[in-house]
């Protein structure tokens, strides 16, 4: 049942999403991305898949500008990334939330002080860092684990407080980079149940993954990379093609 | 911006003490930089201000034997004044000599009592119309039987000017390497604290934190260094002041001790900041090369 997705970005609105003819050349002359057109609207969940090498990661970079597409146009809510202001690139990434297979948490902070982290270091004034921090943990759930540090804490545990910290910015765009690739199968379900959550609060979700139960059994948008080119973008898809 | 400043200082705070061996080891060359710049400024000055004395009070003086008469005096004394090079003639009796060594030396005034007899010799304090006519007037005392010696003031001004101008060229010298030293061991240490915080630097731009929170705690922790160095180094002046003091007085005899509070002052700001300048330069060019991405 699966259809083509359009990837007209005015049809509804300013896409959160845009990338125009994206190629990723590195130094090594080795091409992560070539002539990579997809756009993503507001609210939407989608699909990241690919075998490892097809450019998952490198999308998720340029997204972030943490690096700059060799050619073509990188837009992240109508706004060129390549012409970005470096002082205006934290400001942009304060709208985007991600999250890492491997978590990226600090050991010696609690749950709570690893999610304060996030404001602190943007300068947020602390009477407000308390209760948006109750907030976010409450949303995932660790309202009750506030005060432990990561390494008493299970895997999903580690990775909602990573969820908690990429949310406490109230970001418009959630990036996901393999969040479930370290965790069991029940465990990955309840962070895609949380991702979805998320979604329906109004986020746009980005998902880069392997874990094709998942993607088979939720029929979201699946955008495939395969050796660096958008080989299929469908709605309502499985991990797999299935024509 | 408080939050900022709160945030910075803490972080600084944290980083120095996480990898504290490195930053007192930093915190101690600053220490030793400090105390050498300082030691160097205070010879310098004290070199300057005796010179300046000796200067400004061109005269000469010429110590008379113990066997001058008073015929001797008084012939020497209108000889003198009849010499067109001279101003004023002032004749200082040994008895005079010693009231004015029990005035200018209290501490030691007791002890003169007890002397079996008076050691200082009568002098002539004679005034210059020009500083440049020393010689003649040298040379004529020189040549008299009841004069003992007489004090070579142009000699010393010479001799103190090649010392200062050595002191100068030296101790700047010796300065830069130092300095350069401690510049290099300060942006290896903040280096080796941005490498400490290379994870959290990471989750940092991920979570959109400016350049400014990411760099300035760094810079901060480099100004703790050189605060503290500056410090210790201060406290350490302030120990050994009083030894120090009597030890260049007896060395330079008419240093000018009312200049010493000032001078005392004086270092104090400059210890620093030059101790917190060099911390703050050496870890934002540290940081701002490691950084820059």
């Amino acid at each position: 049942m699966a259809k083509s997705h359009p990837t007209d970005p005015t049809a509804d609105g300013t896409p959160v999403i845009a990338l125009r003819g994206v190629t990723k050349t590195y130094a090594n002359g080795k091409s992560a991305l070539r002539d990579v057109n997809l756009s993503v609207p507001e609210g939407d969940f989608v699909f990241l898949v690919g075998p490892s090498g097809a450019g998952k990661s490198t999308l998720i970079r340029l997204l972030i500008r943490e690096e700059l597409a060799t050619r073509g146009k990188v837009m992240l809510e109508g706004r060129d990334l390549a012409r970005l202001k470096r002082r205006d690139v934290p400001k942009i990434r304060r709208r985007i939330g991600i999250v890492f297979q491997d978590f990226k948490l600090l050991p010696n902070k609690s749950v709570r002080d690893n999610v304060a982290f996030a404001l602190e270091v943007t300068g947020t004034p602390r009477a407000s860092i308390k209760p948006a921090v109750e907030r976010v943990l409450r949303v995932v759930g660790l309202a009750g684990q506030a005060d432990q540090r990561p390494s008493e804490l299970s895997g999903g545990e580690q990775q909602r407080t990573a969820i908690a910290r990429a949310l406490v910015h109230d970001p418009h765009l959630f990036i996901a980079d393999e969040p479930t690739g370290n965790l069991d199968p029940l465990i990955s379900w309840e962070i895609i149940q949380l991702l979805l959550r998320i979604n329906e609060m109004g986020v746009t979700v980005l998902m880069a993954t392997h874990n094709a139960d998942v993607v088979t059994a939720l029929r979201k948008r699946v955008v495939g990379l395969e050796d660096g080119r958008v080989v299929r973008d469908e709605t309502g898809a499985a991990y797999h093609r299935e024509d | 911006m408080i939050a900022f400043v709160a945030f910075s200082l803490k972080r600084a705070w944290q980083g120095f003490w996480r990898n504290s061996l490195m930053s007192l080891a930093a915190t101690a060359s600053m220490v030793l930089m400090l105390t050498l710049l300082s030691g160097m400024v205070i010879l310098f000055l004290g070199l300057n201000a005796t010179l300046d004395y000796v200067k400004g009070e061109v005269q000469v003086v010429a110590y008379l034997n113990d066997s001058a008469t008073a015929q001797d005096v008084a012939q020497l004394t209108s000889q003198l004044q009849a010499m067109p090079q001279v101003s004023t003639v002032k004749y200082v009796s040994k008895d005079q000599a010693l009231k004015n060594f029990q005035v200018s030396e209290p501490g030691v005034a007791d002890l003169v009592d007890s002397l079996p007899s008076n050691p200082l010799p009568a002098s002539f304090e004679i005034s210059l119309r020009d500083p440049s006519d020393y010689i003649d007037v040298a040379t004529f005392l020189r040549d008299q039987p009841a004069v003992d010696s007489v004090q070579d003031i142009a000699k010393t001004v010479s001799q103190m000017t090649a010392v200062i101008n050595v002191v100068s060229t030296v101790g700047i010298v010796v300065l830069l390497i130092v300095g350069l030293t401690v510049l290099f061991i300060i942006v290896n240490t903040i280096r080796l604290a941005v490498v400490a915080r290379a994870e959290e630097i990471e989750i940092m731009r991920l979570v959109g934190a400016s350049d400014a929170f990411i760099r300035w705690p760094f810079v901060f922790e480099g100004a703790f260094v050189g605060l503290l160095g500056a410090m210790i180094t201060i406290g350490l002046l302030m120990l050994v002041q009083a030894p120090v003091a009597s030890l260049l007085s007896s060395f330079f005899n008419v240093l000018p001790v009312q200049a010493t509070a000032m001078v005392g002052q004086n270092v104090a700001l400059m210890v620093l900041g030059t101790g917190v300048g060099i911390g703050v330069v050496g870890s934002y060019v540290s940081v701002r090369s490691y950084l820059k991405r």
